[in-house]
């Protein structure tokens, strides 16, 4: 790669951390005109624009609100390069997401949400207030991978185990992976109900979701 | 002996009392637990929109309970339905919610009249059940729920749209905060007039988790104190609640005017109170073991918040409406024995 190939990697990635969208949308015409693959484009580019936001704000430099901002940012880019992507073949891992039912706060879920799709898996997004039954037929009829249940709120957190519950009343707990999260959830209340993962933020989530994937020898994300 | 509402006022007006009341405030954070509810046949939702069913329900609650207080409403979607956001009431288990926030944007957001709104919905409900328990149980602190303006917010603005411009538009944010605000300011000292004692502020989409420290002090503690120090102008003490762990906005604690500070579970009161001493603490009964615990575990970390010196006991979140009636006694009991 060229040096300057490089540098417009690293201007795309600089625009997404620093939660300018118009400046991201520039780069990632620059990046096109420039002849640079559109998928290097958005894996080294806006994805590792993302993982530096992610880290960020495990240090607690970034909260929320700039978190959004990177991942708008993150997007505008993402429009501009999508067009120019080649066809693949390769299967996305599929991870099936939401806000356990008597919970509507999902603004924690859609950060994870935006997390997972950057790192390149396909999203289904049940919204919020979702029944623990929903999570399941969900999870079936899609073929996910990964059933992911968030929550902000103690009164909520017994949905979660009833997933994992009927997830084995129908036979189909070896088929997915369960991670859980979310403000009032820890490791031990995981391990208590039989989650197969913990994820204390949105770029945990991430990693948990890889080595849950790994494990279980599933087809790994192909960036986008 | 101190009745309840002379212990609570003189905690919150940082006097030495007997013991540690034991409350547990009503709004995001009421009792309104089924058990209570089948025994007693005043139940939500019903007792959302019914003044003299919300009061029988309150009053029923303080009955069985053994806190210390009396507590409503039984939600925090008041201000956003007075405010237009759409809201559904729930079921008997479960609480209300806001299902479509009015405005997409801050700048988006047009004020209706205030005078109005407070003769409109559910603040009339909350105000005139204020007035029949204040004059059924004269001994025992009434307190009035508010919803924080920063959480009120993200109740009529899409929270996640409003988060963004915190940081690209704050001056219309700042629009938005001080129409809130005075709502909130107007909707509490309604209530203080018909009987209420002190105002509880829960604010839960306002954490230093969500926000950040730079937002929390420009929004949620700015707004926060606007709303305090007017209700401490017309005599009217405040508690607020913080969620979260706090860690990113510890230091900005004691620039709360509050006469009182609550936590969630995770928050080391004790320590709060080593490197605070001036703030008056309250909490911070795990509301998760209060609902799977057992009733030994759940005196016995009762009485070790007691044997911290917290000023006031309390759950540290809301409880489960499935939480039973006994474990909620062996947590107010274990304050009274002392």
């Amino acid at each position: 790669m060229s040096k300057s190939n490089a540098t417009l990697l690293q201007e795309l990635s600089d625009a997404v951390v620093e939660m300018e969208e118009d400046r991201a949308v520039a780069a990632a015409h620059a990046l096109i005109d420039a002849g640079v693959d559109a998928a290097l484009g958005i894996e080294q580019g806006l994805a590792d624009g993302m993982e530096r936001a992610g880290k960020l704000f495990e240090e607690e430099e970034y909260f929320i609100p700039e978190l959004l901002l990177c991942s708008d940012a993150m997007y505008a880019g993402l429009e501009i390069l999508k067009p120019h992507l080649k066809k693949t073949t390769a299967k996305k891992a599929k991870v099936v997401i939401g806000v356990i039912k008597g919970d509507t706060h999902d603004i924690g879920k859609n950060i994870v949400k935006i997390m997972l799709e950057t790192a390149g898996y396909e999203l289904i997004d049940l919204g919020r207030d979702v029944p623990p039954a929903d999570f399941v037929s969900e999870a079936v009829a899609k073929e996910a991978q990964i059933i992911a249940v968030g929550t902000l709120m103690t009164t909520t957190m017994s949905g979660m185990e009833e997933i994992i519950r009927l997830l084995t009343q129908k036979k189909n707990r070896d088929k997915f992976q369960v991670l859980v999260g979310g403000g009032p959830i820890s490791q031990a209340f995981a391990d208590s109900i039989g989650a197969d993962a913990y994820a204390v933020n949105a770029a945990d989530a991430v990693r948990k979701v890889r080595a849950l994937l790994s494990e279980s020898e599933l087809p790994e994300a192909s960036i986008c | 002996m101190l009745t309840p509402k002379e212990r609570l006022l003189a905690k919150l007006n940082g006097r030495k009392t007997d013991r540690p009341p034991v409350i547990c405030t009503g709004g995001m954070m009421n009792a309104a637990i089924v058990e209570i509810m089948q025994q007693s046949g005043h139940t939500l939702p019903e007792a959302h929109t019914d003044a003299a069913l919300m009061a029988d329900l309150a009053g029923a609650i303080y009955e069985q309970t053994g806190f210390e207080n009396i507590g409503i409403p039984f939600c925090m979607t008041v201000e956003a339905e007075v405010l237009g956001s759409d809201v559904t009431y729930g079921t008997l288990e479960c609480e209300p919610k806001i299902t479509r926030e009015l405005f997409a944007a801050p700048r988006d957001v047009t004020p209706k009249n205030i005078a109005a709104m407070l003769a409109d919905g559910r603040i009339a409900t909350v105000v005139a059940a204020a007035d029949l328990l204040a004059k059924r149980y004269p001994d025992v602190p009434v307190i009035g729920n508010i919803t924080g303006p920063v959480s009120a917010a993200a109740s009529l603005v899409d929270p996640v749209e409003l988060l963004k411009q915190y940081r690209k538009d704050p001056a219309e944010c700042h629009r938005v905060m001080r129409y809130i605000s005075d709502l909130l300011i107007a909707f509490a000292r309604q209530m203080a007039e018909s009987g209420v004692n002190a105002i509880s502020i829960g604010d839960p989409t306002a954490t230093g988790e969500i926000l950040g420290p730079k937002i929390f002090r420009e929004f949620a503690a700015f707004y926060l104190n606007q709303v305090i120090d007017a209700l401490h102008a017309s005599d009217i003490p405040v508690i607020v609640h913080i969620c979260g762990n706090m860690n990113t906005v510890r230091p900005q604690l004691p620039t709360l005017h509050a006469n009182a500070i609550s936590t969630d579970a995770m928050v080391n009161l004790k320590q709060l109170k080593t490197d605070f001493p001036e703030i008056t603490t309250m909490g911070n009964l795990s509301t998760y073991l209060l609902e799977l615990g057992s009733a030994a575990q759940v005196a016995e970390q009762t009485r070790r918040l007691v044997a911290d010196g917290i000023d006031i006991i309390s759950p540290a979140c809301g409880l489960s409406t499935s939480t039973s009636l006994e474990l909620i006694r062996a947590m107010t009991g274990s304050v009274k024995e002392g």
